[in-house]
């Protein structure tokens, strides 16, 4: 990879990106140098694009919170996805790419069901029992047990499909769309095929529901659109509903196997989350700051404008790397530190501005439980293999390990754990 | 202290509501913010500061004097 000091006249930098020869934990080292230096610099992403990567917590704050002068349109990973350019046409219902009123339209759409906190208090049994069921299951296996394949990737699929009505049958499905989007090494035409037959199955239940409403998400979705002012297509609920299962699964289960592998490597936080389990909900917020997304997320400038100073010009890209954000001393002094019981702050581990994450509010729930539940019902959880044999996904900003081999002396039933 | 509401940005993100249940809640058809308490007690006010800074939408404007 090209330093990003270089300062070649026709070579610029390269967007430094997660790399498995360096901290699994920590944003590329070169971060501290650029927030210090260069918190605006131009750098080329993997697609060939040229961006202004933006790394201070305050600059990337300001340009997330200004949709006007800085546009979703390209797409949140447009710099990372082979294939793709940012110009492309905007889908029918690819809310991810639209600003302002069109945008608000469809966050006000699913709100009620994602991050009403009303809602979410509902749905808090739910989840709970997808957990202590999950666990259940696991313990019944001897282990050593891959946590990410067998615990936390089935925890998070149960709990979006059981909200959106998707029977268990038919879940393989939007696993396997959801794993050949995030691994990035596709082109557009491959993504297409990996999409086309989730669509299809969204676009036939869209169908049923229709017919037949129940108490699932997407038909709660279309009876709500039947009331407003302009009702929603199939082609958007169908939208809709397909960036709530891909969007929703795989980042929180990488959180989940991610966090868990955290823990197990500051074992001072992991005692005193055991000790008092009341810590799951700040213990959730410190890891999602704390290890973030990698790769940045993309925005369009479209009106000649500053960055910091630095003039960018309508039509250029920006990057604005989160996980840097999060770890910078104007945010926290002491960031680098993980603290289970440090007070959430603002940090932009869900993003910022009107597309901070729309499953934001479920993840925190899906988080915290399974941290406390963890914590309860297997107190001797650790690591199976030596902590430099876990391999970490590098092509992708869904960071976390590709497996995590644990093992325990023996999981607490619910009832006891008091879960 | 005063609470101003610019429910017109909101996206229903839940955030207020889950810093503050006190002095913010959620319409159940759209998600936006619904303001309970523009003008919270002494031992409420940090949790509106602190709504309204992780607030995404610059939708929470406070006043020190109201
Ligand atoms: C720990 C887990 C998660 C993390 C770290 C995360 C992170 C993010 C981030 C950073 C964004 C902002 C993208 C941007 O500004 O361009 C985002 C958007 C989004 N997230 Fe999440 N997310 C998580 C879980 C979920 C879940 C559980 C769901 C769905 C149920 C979900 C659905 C979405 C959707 C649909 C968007 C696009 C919102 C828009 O463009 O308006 N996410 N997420
Ligand atoms: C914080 C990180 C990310 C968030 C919140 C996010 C969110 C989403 C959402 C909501 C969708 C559904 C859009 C729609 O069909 O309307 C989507 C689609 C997609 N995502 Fe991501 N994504 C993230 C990162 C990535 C990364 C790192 C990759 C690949 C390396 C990726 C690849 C894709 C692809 C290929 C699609 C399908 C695009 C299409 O429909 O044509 N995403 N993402
Ligand atoms: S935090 Fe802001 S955007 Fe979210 S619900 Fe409250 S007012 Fe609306």
């Amino acid at each position: 990879m090209t330093s990003v000091m270089g300062n070649h006249a026709e070579e610029l930098p390269s967007l430094p990106l997660p790399d498995e020869q360096r901290c699994p934990f920590a944003p590329p080292p070169e971060y501290e140098r650029l927030r210090a230096d260069h918190p605006v610099i131009r750098v080329t992403c993997p697609t060939g694009v040229r961006a202004w990567l933006v790394s201070r917590y305050a600059d990337v704050r300001e340009v997330l919170g200004d949709p006007r002068r800085f546009s979703n349109r390209p797409g949140t990973a447009a710099h990372i996805l082979l294939g793709f350019s940012g110009a492309e046409p905007v889908g029918e219902g690819e809310f991810p790419r639209m600003d302002g009123g069109e945008h608000l339209r469809f966050r006000r759409h699913m709100a009620p069901e994602m991050s009403n906190m009303k809602r979410i208090g509902q749905l808090r049994p739910l989840v709970q029992a997808i957990v202590d069921q999950r666990l259940d299951a696991v313990a019944a296996v001897e282990p050593p047990v891959d946590f990410y394949a067998q615990f936390a990737r089935p925890v998070t699929t149960a709990v979006i499909a059981e909200l959106l009505g998707v029977p268990e049958g038919d879940r393989g499905l939007f696993q396997k769309a959801a794993e050949a989007l995030f691994t990035g090494a596709l082109t557009a035409a491959e993504v297409g095929e990996a999409m086309r037959p989730l669509f299809e199955y969204l676009y036939a239940t869209v169908m049923t529901r229709r017919a037949n409403p129940g108490e699932d998400v997407i038909s709660r979705m279309i009876v709500r659109s039947d009331g407003t002012e302009r009702p929603f297509t199939d082609a958007e609920l169908v939208r809709m509903s397909a960036a709530m299962l891909l969007a929703g699964y795989d980042t929180t289960a990488s959180m989940i196997s991610h966090g868990l592998l955290a823990l197990l490597e500051h074992p001072q936080e992991l005692d005193r989350l055991r000790a008092d389990p009341g810590l799951a909900a700040t213990a959730a917020e410190e890891l999602v700051r704390y290890l973030g997304v990698g790769g940045g997320l993309l925005r369009e400038v479209t009106e000649d404008t500053e960055i910091a100073g630095q003039p960018v010009k309508v039509g250029d890209y920006v990057v604005v790397a989160i996980q840097s954000a999060n770890r910078d001393s104007a945010l926290h002094p002491d960031g680098d530190h993980l603290d289970v019981s440090r007070p959430a702050g603002a940090h932009l581990g869900f993003g910022h501005g009107p597309h901070q994450c729309v499953g934001q509010q479920l993840a925190r729930l899906e988080l915290t439980t399974v941290l406390a539940t963890v914590a309860r019902r297997i107190p001797s959880l650790r690591l199976a293999v030596p902590f430099d044999d876990i391999r970490f996904k590098v092509d992708t900003a869904v960071l976390g390990p590709v497996a995590l081999p644990v093992t325990w002396d023996k999981v607490l039933p619910a009832a006891e754990g008091g879960a | 202290m005063r609470i101003d509401i610019h429910a017109e940005r909101c996206i229903g993100s839940g955030v207020c509501a889950l810093i503050a249940p006190e002095l913010f809640d959620q319409r159940d058809d759209d998600g936006v913010v619904v303001l309970l308490d523009p003008d919270p007690a002494p031992e409420q006010q940090e949790n509106a500061y602190e709504a309204a800074t992780r607030c995404p939408a610059s939708v929470i404007e406070i006043h020190e004097e109201g």
